[in-house]
C-alpha cells in the first residue's frame, strides 16, 4: 500500500497574490501550466475541495494529496475561512510535477484565504476553480457539515473524518447523528471507517474456514476497544451485519482499536480476535474453538495512514449501506 | 464473480458485506504440480504473496507441492520463503501451513499420498475440499498427471458445493493433432468447465483494456472496420534473445512460443465483434468467431504471406550479441525461427480486405507490444500539394508494453502565417492516469482461477482454431518452404518481411 505512493514530488512553480479575483488565480493557472519547457498531457480524476483548516491542516492536507498525486491525479482546493477579517482573497497556486514509474503526472492545488462575508459563501468560489466533468469531492477535515450547507450540495461526495468532529471524543452521539443524516443523504467517505477496512476484513476473514462458519450464528459477546467514534462504528458494524441486540456489544477505551468475539457452535466455543499491539504497525487476527485448529493471519498496516485511508476514500466516494447501517447501530452504542 | 454462499456451500458470512467488493479467493488447498520448478519460483508464489499482502486470500488457504525433487514440507516452505524474500508479514503466516508430496507424476503412490495431504489440510486449515490444481510442470506430463487424479478422486469435488479446478499452463500441444489429443485425455477426466488454459498475455491490463477501449467509448468502434480502416499492423517483439532457454526453444520457435497463443489472442480482441457481455461466454464466443474469419491459408499463400526468420550475430541497445545458432542448448544448423512475419487476411463483413500484418520476434530492437490501426487517407485533401508536406494517414496506436497507452496521429496546422499541415501525435499514457497498482498477469490469472471466473482463460475451441490458422505455416515448414532467412540481431527482421507490406503498397511502422 504505503509503496503505490512513494513517488518523488517537486513543485515546479508557484504564484501568490493577497487580495486577488478568482479570475486572477485562474489565469496564474494557465500561466503557471503554460510556462512549463515540458508538456505532458494532464490527466486528471478528480477536484478535492478541503474546507474547515487552519494554516497547518491545509498544509498536512495538500501533503497527503501530493503523496496521493500520481493515484488520483487532479486539482486540491484547499479554502481556510476567516469571516472576521477585512474583506479579500490571498491565494497561493502551485503547479506540481510528480515522477512515478517514469511517468509524468502533474497536478495543482490552490490555496485561498477567503477573508470576510465570503467566507460564508465557499459555494460561489469553487465553480470557476473545479475541473470541468470531474467528481467533486469535498473533505470536511475537522467538522460534520449540515446537511443544508451549500458545500455539501454541490459536492459529488462528502469526506469526513468523524475521529476529527470537535467533541466526539468525548460523546460521540452527537456527530455520529449527523453523519447518519448526511450519509441518508449524500454520497458520505468517513475515514474513520476506512482506517476501520484491515479490522473488518480480517475479522469477516477469520469466519472464512468451514469449522468456524457456523459460530457466526453463536455470538454471544463482544468486546471492542479503542478510542471513542471509531470503536462505537466497528462495535455498530459488527452489532448490525450479526444482528445482535446492543448488550451483548461491550465497549472498552484504549489507544488501539481490537475485536474479541466470543461465540459457540454445536455445544464448542469459539474465540475470534482481532487486535493492533502498541508499538506495531501489524494488526494481528486469530481463530480458536474447541477440536478446530487454530488460525492467524497478520497484516502489515500502512505507515502514513492520512494519503492511505483519503487514496482509499478517492477511489470509492460512494454511498455504503454497511457504513450506513453502523452508524445506526453506532449511534444506539453510543447512547446507553 | 460469484458470491460467497454459492462459492463455498456454506451458510453465508454476513461480515464480508461491503468487504467482497475486492475480489476474494473463497477457502481452497492449491496443488502446485512442479513445484520445485522455475515457474513456481518465479512467478506462481510471488503472485501468491502478493494477493495474500492485498488480503485476497483467505485465511483458509493452502499450498501442496507436487514434484520429482525430494523435500521436505519443511524445505518445501524455506524454498517459498525463499522465493519472496521482501515478502510482507501476511506471507510467513500462510507458509506455516504449506505441504509438500514428492515423486513421479505416473506413481500411485504419490497420489495416494496428496490424497491423504489435501485431507489433511482440509482439516488443519479448512479448506473445506476445495481444489485448484496448477500444472506447472513440463507439457509432457500434463495428461498423465490429470489422469492420475482421476484415478485418485482428486478430479471432482467430494461433497456438493465444494469445487475442483485444473489450470493448464501453455504450450498447450504442439500442433493441431497433439492439441486436440490432449484435450481428448483431459476431457475424460475433466469436464471443460474445470478446465482453465492460462495464455498470461490475457492477464495483462493493458491487454483487457484493449475491450474496454473499444466497448467503453462510443468513438472507436464507428471507425473499427473496413470503411475507416486502411490496414492493421500487430507487433510483439522483444529484444532479448533466447538466453538459457535454447533449448526449450529449438523445440518450440516464434510460431509456437509467441503466435499461436499471444499473437493471435491480440488479434481476436482487437477483431472481435461487440459481446453482450464481458463474461467467460460473452467475449469467448466473440474470439471463436473471430478466429475462425481468419482465412486458413494454402501452402501457396503460406509460401507468399509469410516470412519466417533467423537472427545472426548483432548489436542490442549497445552490446554485441550473438547469433541465434551460437546460443547455448542450438544446433549450429538449427532450423527454427526466431521471427515471423505474416499477412492475414479477415472474412467477414466488418474486416473484408482489411490487410493484417502480424510481426513477432527475438532479438529485434526493443521490446514493445502494440496493435496500430492506420486509417484510409480523407477522401478529398482541400490543400495545396506543399501544404500538406508532412501529413501521414492517422493512426490508432494501443501500446500494450512497456509504456502501456494510446496513441492518436492526427494532422495539425504548424503556428506560423502559412497555411500548412503537419503529422502531430497525442499520448495517452495509463500509468499516468492510474497508478493504482496493476495486478500482475499471473496475479490476475491466480485469483480467477481461484474465484472461478474463466473469462481470460483459453476455452478448448479457441486453442483448436488458434492451431487450425498455424497449422499450415507448420506444414509448409517441413517442407523447407519458404526458406528461413537470417536477419542481424537488432533490426526489425528480414528484409523480406518488408515485401509482405510493399505488396500492398504499405510499410512496417517504428513502434
Amino acid at each position: 500500500m504505503a509503496d503505490a505512493l512513494a513517488v518523488a514530488d517537486h513543485p515546479l512553480s508557484v504564484w501568490e497574490g493577497d487580495g486577488v479575483t478568482i479570475s486572477e488565480v485562474t489565469g496564474a493557472l494557465v500561466r503557471l501550466r503554460r510556462g512549463q519547457p515540458e508538456t505532458a498531457t494532464r490527466t486528471s480524476s478528480v477536484t478535492l475541495v478541503v474546507v474547515g483548516v487552519d494554516e497547518d491542516e491545509a498544509t498536512a492536507a495538500t501533503n497527503a494529496m501530493h503523496r496521493l498525486g500520481a493515484r488520483h491525479p487532479g486539482r486540491t482546493l484547499v479554502l481556510v475561512p476567516d469571516p472576521d477579517a477585512e474583506r479579500g482573497i490571498d491565494a497561493r497556486v502551485a503547479l506540481h510535477h510528480t515522477e512515478a514509474e517514469g511517468h509524468a503526472v502533474w497536478s495543482e492545488d490552490i490555496r485561498l484565504r477567503v477573508r470576510g462575508p465570503a467566507a460564508r459563501h465557499l459555494d460561489s468560489l469553487i465553480e470557476p476553480l473545479t475541473l470541468p466533468d470531474l467528481p467533486l469531492c469535498v473533505w470536511f477535515v475537522a467538522s460534520a457539515p449540515a446537511l443544508h450547507d451549500p458545500l455539501v450540495a454541490v459536492a459529488d461526495a462528502v469526506l469526513v473524518d468523524l475521529r476529527q468532529i470537535p467533541g466526539a471524543a468525548g460523546d460521540p452521539a452527537p456527530a455520529l447523528i449527523s453523519l447518519t443524516r448526511l450519509a441518508a443523504e449524500r454520497s458520505l467517505v468517513d475515514l474513520s471507517w476506512v482506517r476501520l477496512m484491515p479490522w473488518r476484513e480480517l475479522l469477516a476473514g477469520m469466519f472464512d474456514p468451514a469449522p468456524y462458519r457456523p459460530f457466526l450464528d453463536g455470538v454471544h459477546a463482544v468486546e471492542v476497544c479503542g478510542l471513542p467514534g471509531p470503536r462505537h462504528l466497528l462495535g455498530g458494524w459488527i452489532a448490525s451485519q450479526l444482528r445482535l441486540p446492543s448488550f451483548a456489544v461491550q465497549l472498552r477505551q484504549e489507544d488501539h482499536v481490537s475485536v474479541v468475539i466470543a461465540a459457540t457452535a454445536d455445544g464448542r466455543s469459539g474465540r475470534f480476535s482481532v487486535e493492533r499491539r502498541a508499538g506495531e504497525h501489524l494488526v494481528r487476527a486469530r481463530a480458536e474453538a474447541d477440536g478446530a485448529p487454530a488460525h492467524e493471519l497478520v497484516l502489515a498496516l500502512p505507515t502514513d495512514t492520512l494519503p492511505w485511508s483519503l487514496g482509499a476514500a478517492l477511489s470509492r466516494p460512494y454511498r455504503d449501506p454497511v457504513y450506513e447501517e453502523s452508524l445506526a447501530a453506532a449511534v444506539l452504542l453510543a447512547r446507553r | 464473480m460469484a458470491t460467497d454462499a454459492q462459492d463455498t456451500g456454506l451458510p453465508p458470512n454476513p461480515l464480508l458485506a461491503g468487504i467482497s467488493t475486492e475480489r476474494r479467493a473463497p477457502p481452497l488447498a492449491l496443488v502446485v504440480f512442479g513445484a520445485s520448478g522455475d515457474l513456481a519460483s518465479r512467478k506462481l508464489l510471488p503472485a501468491l504473496e502478493r494477493l495474500a499482502s492485498r488480503r485476497q486470500l483467505p485465511a483458509a488457504f493452502a499450498v501442496v507441492g507436487v514434484a520429482r525433487t525430494e523435500m521436505t514440507d519443511e524445505e518445501f516452505r524455506d524454498m517459498c520463503r525463499k522465493a519472496v524474500p521482501d515478502a510482507g508479514p501476511s506471507w510467513e503466516g500462510l507458509v506455516k501451513g504449506f505441504r509438500y508430496v514428492s515423486g513421479e507424476y505416473a506413481s500411485a503412490p504419490t497420489f495416494e499420498r496428496l490424497a491423504q495431504v489435501l485431507e489433511e489440510v482440509d482439516q488443519a486449515r479448512g479448506t473445506g475440499g476445495n481444489r485448484v490444481h496448477y500444472l506447472a510442470t513440463v507439457p509432457g506430463v500434463f495428461a498423465e498427471v490429470a489422469e492420475s487424479l482421476a484415478r485418485h478422486g482428486l478430479n471432482k469435488p467430494s461433497h456438493e458445493g465444494a469445487f475442483v479446478r485444473i489450470v493448464v499452463e501453455k504450450p498447450y500441444g504442439r500442433d493441431l493433432a497433439s492439441a486436440l489429443e490432449l484435450d481428448d485425455r483431459l476431457h475424460k477426466v475433466f469436464d471443460e468447465p474445470q478446465l482453465y488454459r492460462i495464455d498470461h498475455y490475457l492477464g495483462k491490463e493493458t491487454v483487457q483494456n484493449v475491450l474496454a477501449l473499444r466497448f467503453a467509448n462510443a468513438i472507436f468502434e464507428p471507425v473499427w472496420d473496413r470503411r475507416y480502416v486502411d490496414h492493421v499492423q500487430i507487433t510483439v517483439a522483444e529484444e532479448l534473445g533466447v538466453g538459457h532457454r535454447g533449448g526449450f526453444y529449438e523445440s518450440a520457435g516464434a510460431l509456437r512460443d509467441i503466435v499461436q497463443n499471444h499473437v493471435l489472442q491480440v488479434l481476436a480482441l482487437t477483431l472481435v465483434e461487440p459481446p453482450a457481455t464481458i463474461d467467460a461466454k460473452g467475449i469467448r464466443d466473440e474470439k471463436v468467431k473471430a478466429l475462425r474469419a481468419v482465412e486458413i491459408m494454402t501452402p501457396d499463400e503460406v509460401a507468399t504471406n509469410v516470412v519466417r526468420g533467423q537472427y545472426g550475430p548483432g548489436w542490442v541497445e549497445g552490446e554485441p550479441v550473438p547469433g541465434y545458432r551460437d546460443e547455448e542448448g542450438v544446433a549450429p544448423d538449427s532450423s527454427t525461427e526466431t521471427y515471423v512475419g505474416m499477412r492475414l487476411r479477415v472474412d467477414n463483413w466488418r474486416w473484408a480486405g482489411v490487410p493484417f500484418y502480424v510481426r513477432t520476434g527475438k532479438r529485434l530492437p526493443k521490446r514493445v507490444t502494440e496493435v496500430a490501426m492506420q486509417f484510409r487517407e480523407v477522401p478529398h485533401l482541400p490543400f495545396q500539394k506543399g501544404q500538406a508536406r508532412g501529413l501521414g494517414p492517422n493512426t490508432l496506436v494501443l501500446r500494450i508494453q512497456p509504456d502501456e497507452g494510446i496513441t492518436l496521429r492526427f494532422g495539425a496546422k504548424v503556428p506560423g502565417q502559412e497555411f500548412r499541415v503537419r503529422s502531430v501525435s497525442m499520448d495517452f499514457s495509463y500509468g499516468a492516469a492510474f497508478l493504482e497498482e496493476a495486478p500482475e498477469a499471473y496475479e490476475r490469472l491466480l485469483l480467477d482461477a481461484m474465484v472461478g471466473d474463466p473469462t481470460l482463460f483459453i476455452r478448448a475451441d479457441e486453442v483448436e482454431q488458434a492451431w487450425r490458422i498455424v497449422e499450415p505455416l507448420l506444414e509448409v515448414w517441413a517442407e523447407g518452404r519458404p526458406p528461413l532467412v537470417p536477419y542481424a540481431a537488432g533490426t526489425w527482421g528480414p528484409p523480406e518481411a518488408d515485401g509482405l507490406l510493399a505488396w500492398d503498397g504499405h510499410r512496417w511502422r517504428t513502434p
